[in-house]
């Protein structure tokens, strides 16, 4: 099994980048390459800017902890996915973590770099308000 | 007006595809008569043995730690300077049609640019050339994936996508699953019309755009044909051209397992390991399949179907040579065919590719037609060339001065100046971070009819493992010869030789995006 964690430091209270976190519908305003997000029961439904969609699976909310927890449902057939988001109280600021573990391993790097990505479009969305709709990745330069 | 320019790869072809190079199954006539009339090597290395890295040094003329493409996943670097860049700074007309591969494949969230070309029909990024090219149109390994071919597909013929064989099961991996009428993994008997198959797609693409240009134009077209890469599912209408039952074992493979597998343990751990079922170093084949499990009609279908695919590109390549002829261009057009990396096609029982540094997945087919108009004499070139030399070569035909970012050099047999062949040898190289930990690192070198390999310290090996072959005496590389006293010396002089011609890593070591 795959884990890992991106992590990033937002200019804001962390009850307002909870407040974002915790609107699962909202996911697609700030996580680069997703056009759509719904949620129905506990049923998100993502729609991905290649042409496909995600179902996920939100496992909690848990306002105290200011942890959201999903997992992957299909059409990728994971024997095991776990997405974690978490947020925590730097006073001024807050910082985001943001955790995968997935069995197998195939879409490990893909996601740790699209959660990676979508890290900035979420502290972009709480600090300026810009959402991630039409927004293109970096592409890395090898002088950056 | 100057010379035009074919760049034309295959994927994972193997240098005895080709009747040129002594292959006896595949009848590859329009590709023979191009190196009866130029230049055929016979040791043209990659620099690396998958697709990304290899391409990234076609692309580039640099060496894989100079351009930073490590592995599979790893996009090559937006600001990479590019030969189609060069050339389309000096009036060259540029595209490319088929196989780019210059950023990952796998990309649900439409990160890359490529990606973003193939899903929306783009031919261009926004206006702008692509890494130098004006024009791209994309096919992949089918009808899935982020590319042109699979719109064009989905658009015009939906009834024919799921002839293809799926490369990736519905975990995203590789697919471990098997057809054809021997259950080989990623064998499939495919309806689709040979027509709509994506090797005449890309013929039919380049010569499209090479409708479209002016009579006069210099023109660089990169013509990059999928194939043979698995998924191994030529149109069935084709399938009559080789039957499987009928076609010899490849010399590389043992029949005998007990045979077999003295040859693996021979070798560094991980062969024998990844055999048996017990390792899983990296994507690039079925993480569920086995491959002790491999039957000797599974070998003898898979390189049928191979070799039904080869043919079909050269019957391709053939299409695109009589519009270039009708357009009048034949005399000034230079023509260079060879392909990223080869493949095992059944060589010690494997299949795939992987950290395995053998003839099998090292010698490639390349061979260059000059122009008529530049007068040069046919020839074998025997000495080890790379990869890397492509781009030098093209900015040689095309009257330009190779920039200093290059490490290759011309092509030996460019006439003139042959300049810079005295290197040492022709590196390969690998360097592998699987998500389930497991990590390998090795560097080849071959000089003198020698092959020598190294590995680092790794997950899989200690620092202390290696393999020498010499390739005279063992042309299928059965005997390693890296513990033998009596090499000692010649195993040395390679290893220095390796050190002086290996640049240092790049720093920082660019992420790996996805899995491929």
């Amino acid at each position: 099994m795959a884990k890992f964690t991106n992590e990033i430091v937002i200019d804001s209270p962390s009850e307002e980048v909870w407040a974002v976190v915790a609107a699962a519908e909202r996911q697609a305003e700030w996580f680069p390459g997703m056009v759509s997000s719904t949620v129905e029961n506990d049923i998100r439904t993502i729609g991905t800017a290649a042409g496909g969609f995600l179902l996920e699976q939100i496992l909690s909310i848990d306002h105290d902890l200011m942890r959201l927890e999903y997992t992957i449902t299909g059409p990728i057939q994971f024997e095991h996915h776990l997405g974690t988001l978490q947020v925590e109280d730097l006073g001024c600021t807050a910082r985001v973590l943001y955790g995968q573990e997935l069995r197998p391993e195939a879409l490990t790097y893909a996601l740790r770099a699209a959660t990676r990505d979508a890290l900035v479009g979420l502290k972009a969305l709480v600090e300026t308000g810009e959402t991630s709709r039409g927004y293109t990745a970096p592409q890395t330069d090898k002088e950056a | 007006m100057g010379r035009r320019i074919l760049f034309v790869t295959t994927d994972q072809q193997r240098y005895d595809a080709l009747g040129c190079n002594g292959g006896k199954v595949a009848r590859t006539p329009v590709v023979d008569s191009l190196a009866a009339s130029g230049i055929r090597y016979e040791r043209a290395h990659p620099q690396n043995v998958v697709c990304m890295p290899s391409r990234a040094t076609m692309l580039t003329g640099q060496h894989i730690r100079n351009h930073g493409v490590w592995m599979n996943g790893v996009p090559l670097p937006a600001d990479a300077p590019t030969v189609a860049g060069v050339l389309h700074e000096a009036g060259y007309r540029t595209g490319l049609f088929g196989k780019a591969h210059f950023e990952p494949f796998l990309d649900p969230f439409l990160r890359f640019p490529e990606n973003r070309m193939g899903v929306s029909g783009a031919t261009h990024d926004e206006g702008r050339p692509h890494r130098g090219f004006e024009q791209m149109e994309f096919a992949g390994h089918g009808a899935a994936g982020l590319v042109h071919y699979g719109g064009w597909l989905r658009d015009n013929h939906p009834e024919h996508m799921a002839g293809y064989f799926p490369v990736l099961d519905m975990t995203l991996e590789v697919n471990p699953e098997g057809g054809g009428d021997t259950g080989a993994p990623q064998v499939k008997h495919n309806p689709i019309p040979r027509g709509m198959y994506h090797t005449d797609w890309v013929a039919d693409r380049a010569i499209s755009w090479l409708d479209g240009l002016d009579g006069d134009d210099d023109w660089f077209c990169w013509l990059s044909f999928p194939d043979p890469h698995h998924p191994w599912n030529p149109p069935s209408s084709e399938l009559h051209r080789v039957p499987w039952r009928d076609i010899d074992l490849p010399a590389g493979y043992q029949e005998d397992p007990e045979e077999r597998e003295r040859i693996l343990d021979s070798k560094a751990p991980h062969w024998r390991r990844w055999y048996d079922g017990n390792l899983v170093s990296n994507y690039e084949a079925p993480s569920k399949w086995v491959p002790a499990t491999l039957t000797a009609d599974q070998v003898r279908e898979v390189n049928a179907m191979a070799h039904i695919q080869n043919e079909l590109i050269d019957e391709a390549l053939g299409k695109v040579l009589s519009a270039i002829d009708g357009r009048g261009w034949e005399d000034d057009l230079d023509i260079i065919y060879t392909t990223d990396h080869g493949e095992f096609q059944g060589d010690y029982g494997l299949l795939f590719k992987g950290p395995y540094h053998v003839d099998s997945l090292m010698r490639l087919p390349l061979i260059w037609r000059p122009a008529p108009s530049a007068t040069l004499i046919p020839r074998v070139v025997t000495e080890p060339v790379g990869l890397l030399d492509l781009a030098p070569t093209f900015c040689r035909i095309a009257g330009i001065e190779v920039p200093d970012w290059m490490d290759g050099v011309p092509l030996p047999g460019s006439g003139a100046d042959d300049s810079g062949h005295e290197r040492a040898g022709v590196i390969t190289e690998w360097d592998s971070l699987h998500p389930n930990g497991t990590e390998v690192h090795m560097q080849s070198i071959f000089a003198n009819q020698m092959l020598c390999t190294r590995y680092e310290a790794g997950t899989c090996h200690s620092g202390n493992e290696g393999e020498l072959y010499d390739i005279v005496e063992d042309p299928h590389q059965q005997v390693n010869l890296w513990d033998d006293p009596a090499r000692a010396a010649t195993r040395t002089d390679l290893l220095e030789a390796l050190d002086e011609t290996l640049p240092a890593r790049a720093e920082p070591q660019l992420a790996v995006e996805a899995a491929v």
